[in-house]
Formats: structure tokens, sequence, C-alpha cells
């Protein structure tokens, strides 16, 4: 009989460390917060780009390069035509980020990932839950920078 | 001519009612869910197959977890991308490594192990004498055997992909010196719960089902003589890997195939 | 008593591929007796067993157990009847990974609610009418082929079932223990009243408590009666059987061309 309980402990590590490894996959790889582990708290805001370029849902938004939230939809906004960005920011930012605050579209590397950094004005009004980022600054694509190399080694 | 399509006939008819044959197995067998007093075979058979195979899974998650790292950096670091280590690190083995060949050294190290056991019972007539006692063989021992590999798999590739991720980290961070945030930073900016480790899961899942479905059924099915075990035992294994490598890419352009 | 015999077997047909093992075989087999089964090596007494236990199903023909047709139940009553049987192999069949109580052991622990103490007790007294309660911790691997067989026998009496099948219980027992099992058969058969069939070739032990024998050779059933009857049967067949003489009308070859004739064929393989 103390074989059995031997097998029935090993048996039930084993299944305790896959439950723990999942957890450690979705909180420490995924970056998955629970609700409830205080970095569960968000708003969000929104900034329309005249164009996204390649970035995608789940890219990183930054400030300063620190990692503060991540983009959670991009769905063209058809008043304007224009390309409408959600992101979600840390809570702790509500109500601090200037009114006139930037946020443009990065590319981390050469030929990296898309990512949103923001940098700060200093408008004494704040952005609070679902206020829109004026001030935004496109995607960098490629052959536009090439065409307007180009024209303007023509016109001189 | 005429006797080449005939004989593609036969085998064509063969295949079918083999497919059948082990679809009803399937069918007996499931039901055989663990029950109260079935909770110690279950619990054996977990050991067997789960515990004891645990550490060559993990050091072959080790293994290439560290490969990975070696060889992504070199690439990613012609393109000054070295900070996006993490990130192929952790997709490529949630994605594809961790499932698939978790799921074939199970083939090979449990899978081999549940025809051989079974096989030998059959050739030694216990599982007749099991079925004249008036005790279901499908549900006595091919149940527990089933449940527990289905269960086994996936958690064997938690442990995989963690065990991984950690070798890459080693590799990557502790020697290669790419930054310790971005390593980690990337990871959680490009990896998603659902996306990326549910879908790895559900594939490891539906690996773990195959894997052991194979395996049992190969055992239960084969010519109860040391030869016929032999046999059994190999095609268990090469049966498994196709179904296995085969199964990944119908199941990768399900998942993954509108992402571009 | 109930007096309508316990398993009628009717008819019956069976063959291994291409190979005829019955053609047309009928038997009754009477409630609360022994019945023997003689016949020579191979003529399918052991797939006899096997088709009356729901193990194969035959060509044609039907086997009743206690009126219920055996290969027209379902799975699971089929089971059910099973429960009601006890088989000994010819192999024993032990569970390898149990060791000799608990294999004595598994048919209570499936069948029954009984307390771990009851079936201590039972496993116990089983284990003891074969001689062997003393190996008890032993594991199948550990026994010698007679002691298997032993402990085999043990557990299909475990459950005391209605009807036993014993496929050549006397196999590999010394003469001493070889009397001992005789002995044990006839008095479970007398004290609880069992169905038994035993299959065996050694005549004289089994003759000595059967009640009624059927000879099986080349597909039919050759002779039948009470033993007494049997042996002033004037059948040569028969006689030379029960007499065990090797020259008669039974072959003691499995069916082959001359012997002659295969010896000197040139150029044959094999
Ligand atoms: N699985 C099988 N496939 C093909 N033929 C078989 C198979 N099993 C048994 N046979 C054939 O069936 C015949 C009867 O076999 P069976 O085991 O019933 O004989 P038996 O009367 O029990 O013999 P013995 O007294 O030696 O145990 C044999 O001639 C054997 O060649
Ligand atoms: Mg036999």
């Amino acid at each position: 009989m103390k074989r059995s309980k031997m097998m029935e402990l090993g048996v039930g590590l084993f299944m305790l460390a896959g439950i723990v490894g999942l957890i450690f996959l979705g909180l420490r790889v995924s970056g998955l917060n629970l609700p409830g582990t205080g970095g569960g708290e968000t708003f969000q805001l929104k900034a329309n780009f005249a164009n996204v370029g390649s970035l995608k849902p789940r890219a990183r938004v930054t400030l300063a390069g620190v990692n503060v939230g991540r983009v959670v939809a991009i769905e063209l906004d058809t008043e304007w035509y224009d390309a409408q960005v959600t992101l979600e920011l840390d809570a702790e930012l509500e109500g601090q980020l200037p009114r006139d605050t930037t946020a443009s579209i990065l590319t981390s590397g050469l030929l990296g990932e898309q990512y949103i950094g923001l940098s700060v004005g200093g408008d004494p009004d704040t952005l609070g839950d679902g206020d829109t980022i004026r001030d935004t600054q496109s995607a960098l694509v490629l052959e536009e920078l090439i065409q307007q190399f180009v024209s303007n080694m023509v016109s001189e | 001519m005429i006797g080449w399509v005939q004989q593609l006939g036969r085998h064509g008819c063969d295949l079918l009612e083999a497919l059948g044959r082990a679809s009803i197995f399937l069918g007996l067998s499931a039901v055989g869910v663990p029950s109260r007093e079935g909770w110690h075979l279950w619990l054996r058979q977990m050991h067997f197959v789960g515990v004891l195979s645990l550490a060559i899974v993990l050091v072959s998650g080790l293994f290439i977890g560290m490969v990975l790292a070696l060889q992504g950096y070199t690439i990613l670091v012609d393109f000054g991308a070295e900070q996006a280590l993490g990130q192929m690190v952790a997709l490529s083995l949630l994605r594809e490594l961790a499932p698939v060949v978790g799921a074939l050294l199970f083939a090979g190290r449990a899978g081999s192990a549940l025809t051989a056991e079974i096989g030998l019972m059959k050739a030694t007539e216990q599982l007749t004498s099991m079925e004249m006692i008036g005790i279901d063989p499908l549900r006595r021992v091919v149940a527990p055997r089933l449940w527990a590999g289905f269960v086994s798999l996936p958690l064997l590739t938690v442990g995989f992909s963690v065990v991984g991720i950690w070798g890459g980290y080693l590799v990557g961070v502790e020697w290669l010196g790419v930054f310790d945030g971005s390593y980690w930073g990337n990871m959680q900016s490009s990896v998603d719960f659902i996306a990326d480790i549910g879908n790895g899961m559900v594939k490891s899942l539906v690996f773990a089902l195959v894997v052991t479905w194979i395996a049992v059924f190969q055992g239960y099915d084969l010519i109860p003589t040391a030869e016929g075990i032999s046999r059994a035992t190999t095609r268990t294994v090469v049966y498994s890997s196709l179904a296995v490598l085969g199964l990944d890419f119908v199941l990768t352009a399900l998942m993954f195939g509108e992402l571009g | 008593m109930n007096d309508s015999p316990f398993v009628v077997v009717e008819g019956l047909h069976f063959s291994h591929g291409e190979t005829d093992i019955f053609r047309g075989v009928d038997l009754s087999i009477p409630r609360g007796k022994i019945t023997a089964i003689m016949g020579p090596s191979g003529t399918g007494k052991t797939t006899l067993l096997k088709l009356i236990g729901g193990q194969l199903v035959p060509d044609a023909g039907r086997i009743l157990i206690d009126g219920q047709n055996v290969h027209e139940l379902s799975r699971r009553a089929l089971f059910r009847l099973r429960r009601r049987m006890g088989m000994l192999f010819q192999s024993g069949a032990l569970f390898s990974d149990l060791d000799v109580y608990e294999n004595v052991a598994f048919p209570l622990r499936v069948h029954t609610d009984l307390p771990d103490a009851m079936v201590r007790d039972v496993v116990l007294m089983k284990l003891q009418a074969v001689g062997l309660r003393g190996a008890r911790h032993l594991m199948p691997s550990e026994l010698s082929g007679g002691m298997a067989r032993r402990v085999a026998l043990a557990r299909a009496m475990a459950l005391d079932p209605e009807l036993i099948l014993y496929d050549e219980p006397f196999v590999g027992q010394d003469p001493i223990s070889m009397g001992v099992l005789v002995q044990l058969i006839k008095r479970i058969n007398e004290a609880l009243g069992l169905t038994a069939v035993v299959v065996s070739h050694d005549i004289k032990e089994t003759l000595s408590i059967a009640d009624y024998v059927y000879v099986i050779a080349d597909g039919q059933v050759m002779a039948h009666g009470t033993p007494e009857n049997l042996d002033v049967d004037l059948d040569a067949r028969v006689r030379q059987f029960v007499h065990g003489e090797p020259d008669g009308p039974v072959p003691f070859h499995y069916p082959a061309v001359d012997f002659f004739t295969d010896i000197l064929s040139a150029g044959a393989s094999r």
C-alpha cells in the first residue's frame, strides 16, 4: 500500500505541475492579467491614424519606451475614412496624460513589429476614459518614403 | 492493370474495415470514464504513461528551447532584431514544437509500451479470461489507459513549453546577453492566451486522443504472437507519428491559416 | 431442482478459416452434474468451451445456457451471463500484474461488495483448497506451471459460479495434487450443486468423477453415455481412445499425406 501512496503523490504532483505550468504560460508568457491581480485595471483611449501600416491588435503601447498598455482594436472610421485604433492603458495613467499627447506608430528594429509610442505634451487638461488622442503620426510606409525621396530628387 | 485496381480496392476495404473496428472499439472503451472504483486503475496508468514520461519530455523540451534560442539569435541578430528572441522561442514552442514533438516522444515512450502491454495480455489470454469472469476488458484494461493518455499528453506538453521557454531564456538572456526585459516583454506582447496557448493545447488534446487510441487499438487488435506484438508496437509508433504530423498540418491550417 | 439441462448445444458448426472444427455437434450438459468432454488433441475441445463462453461465434447451430441463446445476447447481457460461469483456461491466464491473492480476489472485488475481511476469508479458503495458501504473496511469474493452474482453478471457483468449465485441470500436477484436485472438483460439485464441464485427457481420473461423458472426434460426437456404459460400448474408436491404444480407427496424426510419400517426395521444400 505504501507504493500506491507514492504513486498517488507522484500523479498528484504531476497534475499540479501541469496546472502551475499552464498558469505560468498564461501570466508570464502571454502576459494575461487575471482579474484581481492588480494589473487588471485599465482604461481606454482612441486615436485616429491616416494609415496604420501593419499595426496589429495586441501590439504594445509604450511611453518613453516603457510598456503601458496594448492595442485592443483597429477599425475603419467610415466618417473620415481613416483608421480608429482603440488603446487599453494602465489605469494609473488615467487622468495623468495631457490632452495634447501624441501617438505615433513606430517600428522596432528594421523589420520588427509595429507598436504605438506615446509622447506627452504640456496641456494642463488631461485625457480620461474614452477620450480621443487628436495628435497622431501615421506609420511610415516604405513605398511612400521612396516616392517622396524620388520626387524630391526630380524637382531639384 | 485490373489486378492492380482490384488490389487497391481490397486495401481500401481493409482500411475501412479497420477504421470501423477501431471506431467501435473507441466508442466502447471511452464510455469507461474513470469512476470511483476505476480510480486506482486510472491512477496507475497516469503514473505509467504520464509521470514516467516526464523526464524524457522535459529534457527534450529544455534542449529544444536552448537550440531554438541559439539558432534564432544568429538569424535575428543580423536584422538587429534579437530582442524578438523571446517571441520567436515562445511562439514556435507553443504553437508547434511542444504539441508535435511532445506527441512524437509520447508515442515512442508511452504508446509503444501500451501496445506491447495490452498485446501481451491478449497473447497470454488475460483479456479472454477477464471476459469470462464477466468483466469487459475494454472498460477495465483499455479505458483507464485511454483516459490516462488523453489527460497526460496535454500536461506533458505544458511542461515541454515551460521548460523550453526557460531553456531559451538560459541561452538567450544568460549566455548571449539579450536584454531580460525584452525577452519577456516581447513575448508577452505577442503571445495571446487563447490564440497561441489555447490552440496549442487543442492540438495537444487531439494528438493525445489519436496517439493513445492508436496505441491501445494496435495492442488490442494484434495477432497474439511474439512477432505480432513486435509488429504492432512498430505500427503504433509509425502510425502515430504520421497521424500527428498530418493532423498538425490540418489543424495549423484551420487555426492559423487566415492569420497571415 | 430443475431437471432441464443447463447447457444445450444444437447442430453446432464451426470452422477456423478453412478448417472445419465442428460439423454438427449436439450436446446437453445436465444441471448439477459433472460432464466430461474427451477427445484426441486438436479436435476442438478448447474451442467448444470458448463457444459456450461466447468468445467465439458458431457458423451455424446454437448454444443455450439456462435457456438463453448465448450468441443472441447483447454485449451487456453476455457479460452478465458470464458472471454465472467460471472458466479455467488451459494456459491458466493469471493476471500478471496482480499477485496470487489479488488474482483470486479479482472476481470477488469486481462483482460483489463484500468487505475486505470477507474477501480475505473467501480467498484464503479457496487457496487452502488448492494447497497454495502459503503462496498468496507470489506473483504469477514466480509460480510453476502446475501452481499457476491451481491458482487459476481457485480463481475460477471464487464466486462459486453455477457453471464451471475446466480446460484440462490436471495437466502438470503431480499424483498427490492430482488426487486432491479430482476430489476438489467432485466435492464442490456435490456440496454446491454446481454444473461442471471437465475437458481432460486423464481418462481414469476423469471417469472416476464424471456423471456423463462425451467423446468428440472428427468434428462430431463419437460416443456419449455414463462412464459405466461407455466402457462397455463396443465402438472401436471409443474403446481405442478410452484404453489409450495407439493403433485403431482414431488417427494419432494430424491429417497429412502418407509418411513415406512425404519423406521421399524429392524437390518439396518443406
Ligand atoms: N486461432 C486459431 N486459428 C486457426 N485455427 C485454430 C485456432 N485455434 C485453434 N485452431 C485449430 O482448431 C483445432 C482445435 O483446437 P483446440 O484448441 O480447440 O483443440 P483441443 O481439442 O483443445 O486440443 P488439446 O487437447 O490439445 O488442447 C486445432 O486443430 C487447431 O489447429
Ligand atoms: Mg485444448
